[in-house]
């Protein structure tokens, strides 16, 4: 099952904070959380946080300056 | 073989189409627009004042180069605590090595003779004392808070953060209040505060060597801290077209410039080299004095004056201005240079975009974190730029304290961001 989760609009460290809050949260049967962001810095923060809780990362360009974050359980 | 599919690209026919596939991005031609308006900002500036002209290229170069590697002094002071994530602070890191060679050479040129204990004119070194204690520690709350230092939040308004528009307005008026309480400061500790200038106490060589030395050792410490913390993760592959024809190496050229990210040390050791320039012309980087001259010639146009500064004329750096009624200087070449180079990589890199916080209580915080760092810039001369990345390199120990304090301020920030909605 995949998440989503809206980090649009807000700026660093938030969008690293808010996904580092929803990968938490995710339950046993969820293993996958999609970010989408335009805050170009978070491709850096987030992938971090993620891959030490335990995820992979695949960034994907949506449109110019909006991206998808997709982590997955490994 | 993959030479062999560059072989069947007739570089004479294919030449136009390569330029038409460029140029149907319309990105090249709002960048290319906004280089011809800078361009004749240059020549008004030149034909004003030759160093007029070279500060605008100077500022455009910064504020280009800082949007275009994400370089963030905020992030490099916070992430470190927050995240156990140095990128940022690595970039700051090699700036300030690049940067402390050049200075000292220039210094050297100023100060000959270092035993007569004179000072260099134009480097930023400060009196240290608690106003640097008390400013410092407060900037590096405020710029957690506001998420973003002075610097951060110009080319980041370049951007279309409009949480970054909110910051600045708060750090105008910020200087503006410190203008009023700066004789109380200045009576208590700044009078008699110690310009401290390691040359004077080791010579010119043996200060760049041990500023160096320090610089390196942190790098090192950084690196030693991410990795406990647990890694970080490697820089996201660059977006590029295969590199088979001519046509995608040139696009792959223009996507490696203008749209994908550089390199933060690149960024930090080319932000250096700027800060040597800058130097060179006139004086090294510096953003809050010229800021203080805004806000304070905007509250005299409504009255509001804090009447004399004392001692802000011999001083060096980023200290309060009151302005002469001059509209235009160099310094606001410089600054709105900053703002304009960044607007420029973010329209090249189809970057600029109006960002509003969902969360309205966003622009609350941006602004409180402005006015914080504001005060906190006037009270302890100078932000992230003047009193740290133009002060270490000047071979001053005061650039060494402010870190220390607005990396303690820093700390302070996280705590409170991470309990805030």
């Amino acid at each position: 099952m995949s998440k989503q989760l809206d980090v649009r609009g807000e700026i660093c460290p938030y969008p690293m904070m808010r996904t580092v809050q929803a990968l938490k949260k995710m339950g046993k049967n969820e293993n996958q959380l999609v970010v989408i962001t335009d805050h170009a810095p978070a491709l850096d923060t987030i992938p971090t946080q993620a891959i030490r809780l335990g995820f992979d990362v695949k960034i994907e360009e949506v449109k110019s300056s909006e991206w998808q974050v997709i982590l997955t359980r490994k | 073989m993959q030479a062999q599919s560059g072989i069947t690209d007739s570089p004479s026919k294919r030449f136009w189409e390569i330029v038409a596939t460029n140029i149907g991005d319309p990105n090249i031609y709002k960048g290319a627009f906004a280089v011809m308006v800078a361009v004749a900002v240059y020549i008004f500036a030149n034909n004003n004042e030759i160093r007029m002209g070279t500060y605008w290229l100077l500022g455009l170069g910064a504020g280009f180069v800082l949007q275009r590697t994400r370089l963030c002094f905020a992030s490099g002071f916070r992430d470190i605590f927050l995240l156990g994530h140095g990128r940022n602070l690595k970039g700051i890191l090699v700036g300030l090595m690049v940067a402390t060679i050049g200075f000292s050479f220039l210094m050297a040129r100023q100060v000959p003779n270092t035993a007569l204990g004179t000072y260099p004119a134009t480097a930023h070194t400060m009196p240290l004392g608690w106003h640097t204690v008390f400013g410092a520690t407060l900037f590096g709350f405020g710029m957690v808070l506001a998420g973003g230092c002075v610097t951060g939040s110009i080319y980041r308004m370049g951007e279309g953060y409009i949480g970054s528009w909110v910051s600045f307005a708060g750090i105008l008026l910020g200087l503006f209040v410190a203008s009023f309480t700066w004789n109380w400061w200045y009576e208590f500790t700044i009078k008699d505060s110690p310009r401290v200038w390691l040359p004077h106490t080791f010579g010119h060589g043996g200060a760049l060597f041990l500023t160096l030395a320090a610089l390196v050792i942190l790098y090192f410490l950084v690196i030693w801290w991410e990795t406990r913390r647990g890694g970080i993760a490697p820089a996201q592959p660059a977006q590029l077209l295969p590199d088979t024809t001519f046509s995608n190496k040139v696009q792959n050229i223009f996507r490696q410039v203008f749209v994908n990210g550089w390199h933060v040390l690149l960024g930090g050791g080319i932000f250096g080299v700027v800060n040597i320039l800058t130097f060179v012309s006139t004086r090294p980087l510096g953003v809050t004095g010229e800021l203080s001259r805004w806000s304070l010639s905007l509250g005299n146009a409504l009255g509001l004056t804090p009447g004399e500064l004392l001692g802000t004329s011999s001083m060096a750096g980023c200290v309060l201005d009151t302005g002469d009624g001059t509209f235009l200087t160099f310094l606001l070449f410089l600054v709105v240079g900053i703002f304009y180079g960044s607007f420029i990589g973010a329209l090249f890199a189809g970057e600029f975009k109006i960002r509003i916080p969902k969360q309205k209580s966003r622009l609350v915080q941006s602004g409180i974190g402005g006015i914080l760092m504001g005060y906190g810039a006037g009270t302890a001369v100078g932000c992230t730029i003047g009193a740290f990345f133009s002060s270490i390199p000047s071979l001053s120990f005061t650039g060494w304290a402010w870190a220390f304090f607005a990396l303690i301020g820093a700390w302070l920030g996280t705590q409170v961001i991470q309990r805030l909605p």
